[in-house]
């Protein structure tokens, strides 16, 4: 039997304890293991950002991230971005705005726009800054930071 | 005659548009059926699918681009824990061909080797690690072969041939008007050899597909794909199946972009055989290098311009002549050729043209479908040349450009073909300079010195819209629509959904034309068992095709739904219209019925409430020997206008604005079509300045996205957007396709304006910092130094000569 260890964590709010391969990637924790495919994979080098997810709060690329590491912290993904079946304000603004069109790149942007809200950054370009590790092929990204702009006239970091 | 009354303009900078309107849901910006799963994570791509005992399929590639190979050692694959296959070309059950036009590509080597990613071998196992595991362990006997890296080197005499019959795969040209008079009448000539790269398309989802087979009979697809008939057919003949066994299945697809055209086939075509001949479900997932390295991209070219004018600007000639780097396989690239050597002379009235497009093969990157389909490349080229025309004749290019467009009175093209409709070439060059700001720029620009310099250029193309005479066989489409019991709709259509929008332009339609809600309609993703062939999702068709076949539907449902709803009203059937999710007698708006009323009837009487639709283009006259007739039905315009910053010291750009004026025929979707239009643009921007294929013998020397780089939000332009609408375009409703003309013209609006910013000619693509600054030479303000440099060198390599 190859060796396992057992990782621990808070994942969207809920603990929950999985025994994994000691090289396993969190990406593959959550895909795989805990069933929650919402997280992408596009590179799994750390370029592309759609595998982001929060780790204690801050957006990490999950392809990039050891599970043991997660060992004893707080990890929320796409899925843990819902309240109650409703969708989080930016990902609201995301549909309402155009934001979304393959979709590929929209969880991980849905995380981490999630992140710049909760941080109270408004200004677009710092946005689009702080935005720059989630590429997106379709949208030109012209509708991801209006519909961030929208989240945040709408007082979704407050609510976030 | 079509006049500017008949025009109107909406410039969606103001305007934010209807949300939707009682006139229906047509252009409005009601959600896309498709972003709230996408937004939640909850749209399953294949990645996200997986099966009870299902296996994962990898690929044994080559490392090298030309070789003889004289044998596979396997054992040492077969040997990793977990592998239950390891299959090469014999166990391959019907032909080992993939090529989608010309049979020349196997699926799996036999003898020869023509370019890095040549498949082997294919591994099923039970994980992926395993399977890759394996895929490395398969050893091939390699005997090195010569290989030819440059495409014009490629078709001198002698150079290594890839497959019998020479590396000329053919050559396409326009011939019209006397050149040599033409010649002896033109004040100016400009000559200019443009060496344009290659784009690697960069969906953020890589190329994956699933096979569940049943028994050896029958077999379902879930693919990941722009066209999921090319995947069908492709399955079937390495299978040896009817096309009737095999069932494919688009799955909701990452981008496209052309790079699922044609490609999706070849993994497809793996993972049934490993299906087959295991009895499992096998999913294939290509690792991004890979992906990278073997998938196909935008050609990489080589145009030769010479054109000239008279004194006052008039265009008196145009010759091109084009190289087309095909790859090792001809996949597309004829049908790529074709398109590009039909866009050679863009929206210009030019008396006389030659233009002559080679595809050659080479042992380089597959060349393949790419949004633009061989029209960026020479738009590239004719925008620069123009440019390099205006500053010759010391005229403004708007102005250039505004003396020799196409318009109502003298609508012939380059092919000798009379454009349908209105011709908006000069309304979107006046709309998109006027969006820019174009004369005042040019009016306070002129002290445009010190080392951050702005500049602003144009694009202008002239898009031929749905497939080239020469695909006409395909250009059919096929829809149903089904009217469900309590009044809400099923449609289905042969094209995709890749991110562009055909989804909710589908909606739109089906809501627009059965009058009722967007939110009532659901458009499924098509399978190649409840639609007919409908072609590829390619050449901006997806909306107009799809479309006017759910029309189709529409009209052969009303026949019976309207008989029903007059019952329901007390009018006649041809008296009933559909429109606020009611039934109405026209005239008397206040007599209504719900649809859904309606709908429910027709099934408590059993009545038919499915329809099939069908739509084909009119055939054409074509002569492809000389190029002339007419090779599309309809054109679009475009217009983009892009304003730079550049660093004359590093040669760094800066896009700070593009502004896009598109005759669009008529908005479907407004978010969708501004969401295209957007994306167009950054990924043009991308191929203009920063995304560049590093080649090493046939290898892709970048594979991965730090050293091949795309636009990331904090590169974007700030995009302005005016579209230009108007009667008369064939498609639903009027609309024209707008997923391509939307990048066409950008990198040519980008590379015009830092030219201007920098007051030199660069005619190489992309416009790179080593690019711009050896275009620089001695206005660069380092240029002392780097002349130094130089020398250094030169006697460095003097010394090294004599050294020995
Ligand atoms: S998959 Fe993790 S960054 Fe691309
Ligand atoms: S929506 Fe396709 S990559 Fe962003």
């Amino acid at each position: 039997m190859a060796e396992r260890v057992t990782v621990t964590l808070t994942l969207n709010g809920e603990r929950r304890t999985f025994e994994v391969p000691p090289g396993r990637r969190l990406l593959d924790l959550l895909r795989d293991d805990a069933g929650l495919t919402g997280s992408k994979e596009g590179c799994g080098a750390g370029e592309c950002g759609a595998c982001t997810v929060l780790l204690d709060g801050v957006p990490v690329t999950s392809c990039l991230v050891l599970a043991a590491s997660a060992d004893g912290h707080e990890v929320v993904t796409v899925e843990g971005l819902l309240q109650a079946g409703r969708l989080h304000p930016f990902q609201d603004s995301l549909v309402t705005r155009g934001g979304v069109q393959c979709g590929f790149c929209t969880p991980g942007i849905a995380v981490t726009g999630a992140a710049i809200l909760a941080r109270g950054e408004a200004d677009p370009s710092e946005q689009a800054r702080l935005l720059s590790g989630n590429l997106c092929r379709c949208t030109g990204y012209t509708k991801v930071i209006e519909a961030l702009q929208d989240s945040f006239a709408k007082g979704g970091h407050a609510k976030s | 005659m079509p006049s500017r009354e008949r025009t109107r303009a909406a410039g969606i900078a103001s305007d934010p548009g209807p949300r939707s309107t009682d006139h229906g849901p047509l252009g409005g910006r009601h959600e896309r059926p498709d972003a709230r799963a996408k937004v939640a994570g909850s749209t399953r791509f294949v990645a996200d699918l997986a099966l009870p005992g299902m296996l994962h399929a990898a690929l044994a590639v080559s490392p090298v681009p030309s070789a003889r190979l004289a044998g596979l050692e396997l054992a040492a694959a077969r040997a990793v824990d977990g592998v239950e296959a390891v299959l090469t070309a014999a166990d391959i059950p019907g032909k080992n061909q993939v090529g989608v036009v010309f049979p020349d590509q196997p699926l799996l080597v036999e003898d020869r080797v023509r370019m890095v990613g040549d498949r082997f071998a294919l591994v099923a196992a039970r994980t992926p690690e395993a399977a890759w595991e394996a895929a490395r362990l398969v050893r091939p006997l390699l005997e090195e072969l010569s290989a030819v890296h440059d495409p014009v080197a490629a078709l001198r005499p002698g150079a290594p041939p890839l497959h019998e019959g020479g590396n000329l795969i053919r050559t396409f040209k326009v011939v019209r008007g006397d050149v040599t008079r033409e010649r002896a009448r033109a004040d100016v000539v400009v000559e200019a050899e443009y060496q344009i790269g290659g784009q690697e398309h960069a969906y953020l989802e890589p190329q994956a597909c699933l096979a569940i087979p049943e028994a050896r009979e029958r077999i379902t697809i879930i693919t990941s794909c722009q066209c999921p008939f090319y995947v069908q057919k492709a399955v079937a003949r390495v299978l040896g199946l009817p096309l009737a066994a095999v069932r494919v299945e688009q799955a909701p697809t990452g981008g496209g972009f052309g790079g699922k055209e044609d490609y999706p086939s070849e993994p497809a075509a793996c993972v049934a055989v490993l299906a087959f001949a295991t009895g499992k479900p096998v999913r294939l997932v290509l690792p991004r290098e890979l992906d990278m390295q073997a998938s196909t991209k935008r050609h990489t070219v080589v145009v030769r311009h010479r054109w000239g004018a008279d004194r006052d600007g008039q265009l008196c000639f145009a010759e091109v002549e084009t190289v087309m780097d095909a790859g090792a396989y001809i996949g597309l690239s004829t049908v790529v050729a074709e398109r590009a050597n039909a866009s050679s002379i863009g929206p210009y009235r030019v008396p006389a043209v030659r233009v002559a497009t080679h595809v050659a093969y080479t042992n380089n990157l597959f060349g393949g479908a790419f949004r633009g389909f061989g029209a960026p490349q020479v738009t590239w080229a004719a925008e620069a040349t123009m440019d390099k025309l205006a500053r010759r004749l010391r005229m403004d290019p708007l102005e250039l450009r505004r003396r020799n467009v196409l318009d109502d009175r003298r609508r012939t093209t380059s092919t000798g073909q009379r454009l349908p409709g209105p011709v908006l070439a000069s309304e979107c060059l006046d709309r998109a300079a006027a969006l820019a700001g174009w004369d005042e720029f040019r009016a306070r620009s002129q002290a445009n010195s010190g080392p951050v310099r702005e500049g602003m250029g144009i694009g202008l193309v002239l898009y031929g819209c749905n497939l080239h005479h020469g695909g006409q066989r395909l250009d059919r489409s096929s829809a149903v629509v089904i009217l469900q019991p309590d009044g809400s709709v099923v449609v289905r259509v042969g094209l995709t959904e890749m991110g562009q929008g055909n989804l909710a332009a589908a909606q739109t339609i089906a809501a627009q034309a059965l009058g009722v809600d967007p939110a009532v309609v659901q458009v499924w993703q098509p399978d190649t068992t409840t639609v007919g062939d409908s072609g590829p999702t390619v050449a901006s068709r997806g909306a107009h095709m799809s479309g006017l076949a759910i029309l189709d539907a529409i009209r052969r449902l009303r026949t019976r739904l309207d008989p029903v709803a007059a019952e329901l009203l007390g009018c006649r059937a041809d008296e009933v219209e559909l429109a606020g999710s009611l039934a109405s007698v026209r005239g008397s708006p206040e007599r209504t019925v719900p649809v859904a009323q309606v709908a429910s009837e027709m099934a408590a009487r059993r009545i038919e409430a499915i329809a099939t639709g069908w739509h084909r283009t009119r055939p054409r006259r074509f002569d492809p020997e000389t190029g002339i007739g007419a090779p599309y039905e309809f054109y679009a315009i475009a217009c983009q206008i892009a304003r730079v910053k550049v660093d004359s010291e590093l040669g760094l750009i800066r896009v700070e604005e593009v502004s896009a004026a598109h005759d669009v025929g008529r908005v479907i979707h407004r978010d969708a079509m501004e969401g295209q239009i957007q994306g167009g643009i950054v990924q043009g921007m991308g191929w203009a300045i920063s995304e560049e294929l590093k080649l090493d013998h046939g290898r892709l020397a970048n594979p991965s996205f730090t050293d091949y780089t795309i636009p990331t939000a904090a590169d974007a332009p700030k995009v302005r957007i005016t579209v230009v609408e108007s009667e008369g375009a064939s498609g639903p409703f009027g609309a024209k396709g707008v997923g391509e003309p939307s990048l066409i013209p950008t990198a040519a609006a980008v590379r015009n304006a830092v030219c201007d910013a920098l007051g030199v000619e660069i005619d190489r693509l992309p416009l790179t910092p080593p690019t711009v600054v050896a275009a620089l030479g001695d206005r660069h303000p380092f240029a002392w130094l780097l002349s130094e440099r130089r020398v250094d060198e030169h006697e460095r390599l003097a010394t090294v000569d004599r050294d020995g």
